[in-house]
């Protein structure tokens, strides 16, 4: 088994890189998919926090570098999908504690026995996008319709066109919100992606679910009725191969589900 | 009470406000400005300098057309690798025939002025210059126990760099029309020059990335 390690970079920082992480490779790992998630935000990890795994982290990354453990020891497994894993970053180090040599290397070891290796990028383009990006051999780039992370998008596409080892790279529009684009107060997918002239793997609507399914440590993809878990779902499936058309966000809401949310929203 | 009225002045003033705006979308403006500092920050233009490039072109053309230069649109679209200038101006008017020579005629003659007054200047510098030069060559000799040799290498070649550009100067004085050609020239080059920048830097970043992959692996 020869895996494939995909990237998930942004450049600015906030836009949803994490999220995206663990959202995809948690919907990879429930289509039956063997997934590492690796966070390589060393020294401000939170991957461990958004699958909701902080407490079952005993060895990190750099504990495998500097040989304290077993790559195997250090991977931790999820609570529910038995497919998925974290290699957590340290907390306590900063960037160069792991090379980009070592990174890579670390990939080539768990392409072996899974299917995916999803990288967790830091923000910036200094020593710790590199390190990231050099096991890589395919890169998402997360953005959302705002002019800082369009530009900052745009920077790291230069970057990553540079790197002979990334074969492919596709656009995630996160955080859009249909009815701003509406009103014509936000940039449409369609400005982003000409603008950035570069092909979409999804598009994930802004949703409060995903600050709720944060508080609980369990990604959105496990909720079947949000949005942007479906979103995310589709984004696994186009990973996959599969050609799913995006979604229409302009979904109204139907009578029962307002009735619905009337409901439940009294009881959070 | 009060509260209660204020609170609803001001939600019947916002409703109102919110119909004003939706006639001007902010979104537009978002995409311009990001086109634009996307522009720059691809090319290395700074503001200052793609000012000056629309302002260069606007003479340039409306030397042969009328032109709305408040409506100019300059800009960079890329596909794949090659990255392409889109200019696009309205024409107000097509120039006639005379017109336009009679700009052309008022331009060559300025030009004409201008060389002879550089012309004048330029036979006292080359005259000075030859004179730098000799001292320079004077003083790389003397120089010449105490520097390396590398030093000295590059002293002549600029040396050479120097004699040249006197050559090119002399043959400027002795023909004038072939000057007019050069100028063309010049033009031409400058703006093949401008496409293979970028061609160069990017070839530049690989090969720095190169040399840091290297080091780094040669560190290990």
């Amino acid at each position: 088994m020869a895996g494939r390690v995909i990237v998930i970079t942004s450049g600015k920082g906030g836009v949803g890189k994490t999220t995206t992480s663990a959202n995809i490779g948690t919907a990879l790992a429930k289509l039956g998919n063997k997934v590492v998630l690796i966070d390589t935000d060393i020294g401000l990890r939170n991957l461990d926090l958004l699958l909701g795994l902080e407490n079952r982290i005993v060895y990190t990354i750099v504990d495998v570098v500097e040989e304290r453990c077993k790559l195997k020891q250090a991977l931790v497994k999820d609570k529910k999908n038995p497919n998925l894993a974290l290699l957590a970053a340290a907390q306590t180090r900063d960037k160069s504690s792991v090379t980009a040599e070592q990174l890579k290397d670390i990939c080539e070891e768990l392409k072996k026995k899974n299917d995916f290796i999803l990288v967790d990028c830091p923000a910036g383009i200094e020593q710790g996008f590199q390190n990231a990006v050099a096991g890589a051999s395919e890169a998402i780039v997360v953005t959302t319709p705002e002019m800082s992370a369009v530009r900052d998008a745009d920077r790291i596409i230069g970057l990553l066109e540079a790197k002979e080892e990334i074969e492919s790279y596709k656009l995630l529009l996160n955080r859009v919100r249909p009815k701003l684009i509406e009103q014509n107060d936000m940039m449409s997918v369609e400005d982003v992606t000409e603008i950035l002239s570069t092909d979409l793997i999804g598009v994930i609507p802004e949703d409060t679910g995903i600050i709720t399914s944060t508080n609980k440590g369990e990604p959105i993809v496990n909720d079947e009725t949000a949005l942007a878990g479906k979103a995310y779902r589709n984004v696994a499936h186009r990973i996959m191969g599969e050609d799913i058309p995006l979604l229409d966000l302009n979904q109204k809401e139907s009578i029962i589900d307002k009735i619905k949310n009337f409901f439940t929203k009294g009881k959070v | 009470m009060k509260d209660i009225f204020a609170n609803l002045y001001n939600k019947v003033v916002s409703f109102f406000h919110q119909t004003d705006e939706k006639t001007s979308n902010t979104k537009d403006a978002a995409c311009n400005r990001l086109k634009l500092v996307l522009m720059q920050d691809r090319t290395n233009l700074t503001p200052a300098i793609m000012d000056r490039m629309r302002r260069e072109l606007i003479e340039l053309l409306s030397k042969y057309m009328e032109l709305d230069r408040e409506l100019l649109d300059l800009n960079f679209e890329h596909e794949d690798d090659q990255m392409a200038l889109m200019l696009s101006i309205p024409v107000i008017r097509a120039k006639n025939e005379d017109e336009i020579n009679e700009i052309l005629a008022k331009e060559d003659e300025e030009r004409k002025k201008i060389e002879e007054l550089s012309k004048s200047d330029d036979e006292e510098e080359t005259d000075e210059e030859t004179e730098d030069t000799e001292e320079e060559t004077s003083e790389s000799e003397t120089e010449e126990s105490e520097d390396t040799e590398d030093d000295n290498t590059d002293e002549s070649e600029s040396e050479e760099e120097d004699n040249s550009e006197d050559e090119t100067e002399s043959d400027e004085e002795d023909l004038e029309e072939e000057d007019d050609d050069d100028d063309d020239d010049e033009v031409d080059e400058e703006i093949d020059n401008d496409p293979t920048k970028t061609k160069k830097e990017k070839k530049k970043e690989k090969f720095f990335k190169k040399k840091k992959e290297s080091e780094e692996s040669s560190e290990q």
